[in-house]
């Protein structure tokens, strides 16, 4: 299992944990535990797969899981996004393998970013979404649960099925559906009516950012994707659980809902500007007008991260003491991130 | 001095709010006095360091994990700067009251603050800097989320962009510490975001912006510890831009440039301020109109121009504190702060005035014609002063955050230092220059009594003394009872000014017309991309297979 | 021959399950699908993994023949879509998998590839539980079948997986029922 695998994994853990401990009771805690902790297991059995297509056919087996637990799509409705993602997966492998002209490679490497976007469920192979969906039968569960190990796993096994050339085209893929992701998710968490759709798509936005990071195929790329990632774990999803996912919070404006806001936003001191500086150090080396639109970009952050920052409503007692965990976690790993990157080797 | 030593001014806050929140959940509010300790012991920490040794001290740990290392500095930049920074700070923690949780805020964004000044390479100094900014908006907005504030996105912006300018140092020389950074790196373009970031940090636009938009907030207890921590920053980062060119900006266009930037924004300044309704409303515009001053100074590229714009920054740092304690009503504390604030001699405004002027006749060319331009600004602010004592003092607030008395003695000050101008440049801005121009920083001579330049000598204390005492025989013969106070018209109206505002309206409450609103349907856009449509998929896939074929 | 042969049934399997709403026509064309593909597999599979492939795939037809809407519905009305969507798909599939792409095994090319892409579309536009895992089960079969393609030495465990995956996917009940 890679080293980032495992670490992604302990994240989930983490915040399984987090979920357990002081999110709201809006779920029964067993089943929570028990859909949680399957989730996990089905997650480390795609991470542990030694084979390619073990792995995906580990995926189908959690995306039908999911899919079977109580809510409110319907089975098939949670199944269109990661079926598709199975089949794109499955086809990339088969280009990838197959001998022939130079473009099966390309057509690879876009069948393997397609297939990642579709399974985590972001733009444009967004999974249906309804706000007021169990955490576990909910597509945030793909985006910020299942989807960063996922992807590390797709990453990481794309490097050995392509080619050079085709690694590259592999890059710009992941980078164009990142930019693309980074904007829409943005400004639809901003301009977006639905709150918990709001919360959603501000996952979708930091995907962009991994997105773009796992496609500067420098170090430094990658460094930037798993700290973005970690906040996405261990920072937004754990504030999306306290936040009630509803939307029905009175809106408030005391400093506990801006240093939120700040957090979502990736200002200083949190773990995502320095996940932003990797990323823009990366883009550097690759190409630096590639880190002015990624510059340009992170603004947008600011709008959609002060609405859901005030929708937090004012925090109590258990939830007030999660929310300050995860606040200090995210500071820590932002002033200092160097254990984390270094325990996933990188 | 133990290299941990350097960690004093920034660690002294931390521990104090720290102790603060801890004592503050627990229902106990620790006042005044512990911010008092946590912001002077950040000033004294600054002092026990830099004046025994007046040489840098540095500290650097490990690697962080995003290409810098903890390398933390005190130097002459740091010292000047963290007094800037500090000295205010600490004064109106002192003496306002706050709630607790505000105390810990702007104890945290003190000592964000001066981390960014004691950090020893540029990335660090960004994540800092960008720290202290995240939490002035949110004091800001907690204790009046209605009043108008900086806008984050801007502050964020800055900061963002000096991040990349040091990670861009970082790719091309590999590395960002300011004293370590080849000058071949830092070319014209690069050089050009360092500016633009400085200018957005500190916000240094001819039209109003926050540092001048704060003061008219209901209350000043947030606004004045924000403009203390955050406004020296920009200029934090021009000085030590001079560090990393070897005594230089790339190209002497960026020294024409913000020095012509830094003249305008005094004047834009000054034509706000002598058309202004209210005392208040002037007093809002001083600190700009210093700092605009100061820019014009420090961007001169001379020694002499950065040691007079160090004191003019300095003198804005405490008009800042003065402004904030001082009431809005009519008074002898009204009078001498606006006396002290417009340069009038003897005052160490008036002082610091001169030598930058002096500086940019020496430098010659078009910057003397900036001079010159500087002359008249600095009239215009002496005519908008003189109205100002007769205007309405304003909206007023609340009188408990005010301390009339300590504005005064403050503004008493700031006008009995000017004929210590010298040993203040000697003591306090000289070693910047010495640090950020090694080549050229010999040219500064003249002790504690001259400032001695290149083509003059500005006998300062012999000269200075004797008005400053004349002038305090002239007052305490005839009094406060002299000076009338009528309300007079403003010398000239800012042109545009009101078309600017109409535009600014026009452009918030813009909507798209009627008959192109389908087009711009962000619902449907929405509902086609989040609806799991066959086609779009399809579609997207194709597009994708043909975008790698070329 | 044998694995054209079986490169067609596959074909025909898949395309019932794309063309079929009742649970009969789904579990024959399952059936179908994962014989096909267990076929095309066995140069590469080896008895053991063509087996796997086989029992998956007559798991899952089983279960599908016993729930899920009664009856064949074999091409109901408006259906056309669905049936040019399987004979498109089916010729460009050939047309890649023997023609575009080189080198021996263009049978299984062309039956993973039309299985993976006919079952992805059919999970994408199925409102049916019984339909999306059925389609889910076939795919599962042919990306066992796709790992013939490039042999490794846990190529039998990916055998044996893919044909527990296809059992398992339409074993699990749809949905969990809730205690209250």
């Amino acid at each position: 299992m890679l080293p980032e695998s495992i670490e992604l994994l302990a994240f989930a853990a983490a915040s399984l944990v987090f979920a357990l401990a002081f999110a709201p009771a809006l779920a029964p805690r067993r089943a929570l535990a028990v859909q949680g902790g399957a989730g996990l297991a089905g997650t480390a059995a795609v991470a542990a797969a030694p084979a390619f297509d073990l792995a995906v056919l580990g995926l189908m087996l959690l995306a039908v899981l999911q899919a079977a637990v109580g809510g409110k799509r319907t089975f098939a409705a949670c199944l269109k996004a990661p079926g598709v993602a199975v089949a794109l997966l499955a086809l990339a492998a088969l280009f990838a393998r197959a001998e022939g002209p130079d473009l099966l490679q390309r057509f690879a490497a876009v069948g393997l970013a397609a297939g990642l976007a579709a399974a985590v469920g972001l733009l444009p192979y967004l999974h249906t979404f309804d706000p007021e969906e169990p955490i576990a039968a909910s597509p945030v569960a793909w985006l910020a649960y299942i989807g960063p190990v996922v992807a590390a796993v797709i990453v990481a096994d794309a490097h050995g099925l392509l080619t050079a050339d085709a690694g590259a085209a592999f890059g710009a893929v992941l980078i164009g559906f990142g930019l693309v992701n980074m904007a829409w998710g943005s400004v639809g968490a901003w301009l977006t009516e639905n709150t918990g759709a709001a919360w959603r798509y501000s996952f979708a936005a930091d995907w962009g950012l991994a997105l773009s990071g796992f496609g500067i195929t420098l170090a430094d790329g990658r460094r930037a994707a798993l700290l973005v990632l970690f906040t996405v774990v261990l920072g937004r999803l754990p504030l999306y659980l306290v936040s009630g996912r509803s939307g029905k919070a009175p809106v408030t404006d005391r400093p506990i809902n801006l240093l939120v806001a700040a957090a979502l936003a990736g200002s200083a001191p949190f773990a995502g500007f320095a996940a932003r500086v990797l990323l823009l150090r990366g883009a550097t080396q690759l190409f630096w007008p590639l880190a002015l639109v990624l510059a340009l970009g992170m603004l947008l952050w600011l709008p959609g991260s002060l609405r859901l920052g005030r929708s937090l409503g004012i925090p109590r007692r258990r939830q007030a003491v999660g929310v300050a965990l995860v606040l200090a976690a995210n500071v820590a790993a932002g002033l200092y991130p160097l254990p984390l990157l270094a325990a996933a080797g990188l | 001095m133990p290299s941990a030593a350097v960690l004093g001014p920034m660690v002294l806050p931390l521990i104090t709010a720290a102790v603060m929140a801890i004592f503050g959940f627990a229902g106990v509010n620790l006042g005044r006095v512990a911010a008092a300790v946590g912001g002077w012991g950040a000033v004294l920490a600054l002092l026990v360091v830099w004046v025994p040794i007046r040489s840098s001290l540095e500290l650097t740990l490990g690697q962080l994990g995003f290409g810098s290392a903890f390398d933390m500095r005190i130097d002459g930049v740091t010292f000047a700067f963290g007094l800037m920074i500090a000295i205010p700070a600490a004064i109106l923690l002192t003496l306002q009251p706050r709630a607790w949780p505000q105390t810990v805020v702007a104890m945290l964004g003190l000592a964000a603050a001066l981390a960014a000044v004691e950090a020893g390479g540029i990335v660090l100094t960004a994540i800092a800097g960008g720290t202290a900014a995240t939490l002035a908006v949110v004091l800001l907005d907690t204790e009046d989320p209605r009043a108008s504030r900086p806008s984050w996105a801007m502050l964020l912006a800055g900061w963002l962009a000096l991040a990349w300018f040091g990670v861009m140092l970082q790719v091309g020389g590999g590395t960002a510490v300011y004293n370590a950074v080849p000058v071949a790196t830092v070319t014209g373009p690069l050089f050009a975001l360092l500016a633009g970031s400085a200018v957005l940090v500190s916000c240094v636009f001819p039209w109003r912006t926050w540092p001048a938009e704060l003061w008219s907030r209901p209350s000043l207890r947030a606004a004045g510890v924000t403009v203390a921590t955050l406004y020296p920053l920009g200029f934090y980062l021009l000085v030590r831009g001079y560090e990393l060119g070897d005594g230089r900006y790339p190209h002497q266009l960026f020294n024409v440039a913000l020095a012509g930037l830094g003249t305008i924004v005094a004047f834009a300044a000054a034509a706000r301020a002598q058309a202004a309704p209210t005392r208040r409303r002037f007093l809002g515009e001083v600190v700009p109109g210093l700092g605009g001053f100061a820019l014009a100074a420090i961007a001169l590229g001379t020694p002499l121009g950065l040691v007079a714009g160090l004191i003019l920054l300095a003198t804005a740092s405490l008009l800042i504190a003065c402004l904030a304690l001082l009431p809005d009503h009519a008074g002898i504390a009204s009078l001498v702060t606006i006396a002290a604030a417009v340069g009038l001699p003897p005052g160490i405004s008036f002082a610091a005035r001169v030598v930058g002027i002096e500086a940019t006749f020496e430098a010659g060319d078009f910057l003397g014609l900036i001079g010159v331009a500087g002359m008249a600004t600095w009239a215009t602010w002496m005519v908008g002063g003189a109205r100002a004592i007769g205007l309405p003092g304003g909206r007023g607030h609340p009188s408990v955050e005010t301390f009339p008395r300590i504005s005064l003695v403050i503004a008493l000050l700031m006008l009995a230092a000017g004929p210590a101008v010298a040993a203040i440049k000697v003591a306090y801005a000289d070693p910047v220059a010495a640090e950020v121009m090694q080549s050229s920083a010999g040219s500064l001579t003249g002790g504690l009594v001259n400032v001695v330049t290149v083509s003059s000598v500005l006998p300062a204390l012999t000269l200075l003394v004797p008005l400053l005492i004349f002038g305090a025989f002239v007052y305490a013969i005839s009094g406060a009872s002299t000076v009338r106070t009528q309300s007079r018209p403003a010398l000239f109206k800012v042109p545009g000014a009101a078309s600017a505002a109409r535009m600014r309206e026009a452009l918030r409450s813009a909507t798209v017309p009627e008959q192109y609103r389908s087009m711009f349907n962000l619902r449907g856009l929405e509902t086609a991309a989040a609806g799991g449509r066959p086609l779009l998929w399809l579609g997207m896939l194709i597009a994708l297979g043909f975008a790698v074929t070329r | 021959m044998v694995e054209a042969a079986s490169g067609f049934v596959a074909w025909l399997g898949v395309s019932l399950v794309v063309l079929s709403d009742g649970r009969r026509g789904l579990a024959l064309g399952m059936a179908l699908g994962a014989l096909g593909l267990a076929g095309v597999s066995l140069p590469a599979a080896e008895p053991i993994g063509a087996i796997a492939l086989v029992a998956g795939g007559a798991v899952a037809a089983a279960r599908r023949f016993t729930a899920g809407p009664a009856g064949w519905a074999v091409m109901p009305a408006g259906s056309t879509p669905r049936l040019v969507l399987c004979v498109a798909g089916g010729l460009l599939a050939l047309w890649v998998g023997v023609a575009v792409m080189t080198g021996s095994g263009g049978a299984l090319r062309f039956a993973v590839m039309s299985v993976v892409g006919l079952t992805g579309a059919r999970a994408l536009a199925g409102e049916n539980a019984s339909v999306v895992q059925t389609a889910l089960a076939l795919l599962a079969v042919a990306i066992g079948a796709g790992a013939g393609l490039a042999p490794h030495t846990l190529i039998v465990w990916t055998y044996l997986a893919a044909g527990l995956v296809a059992a398992a996917v339409t074993w699990l009940p749809d949905r969990v029922q809730r205690a209250a």
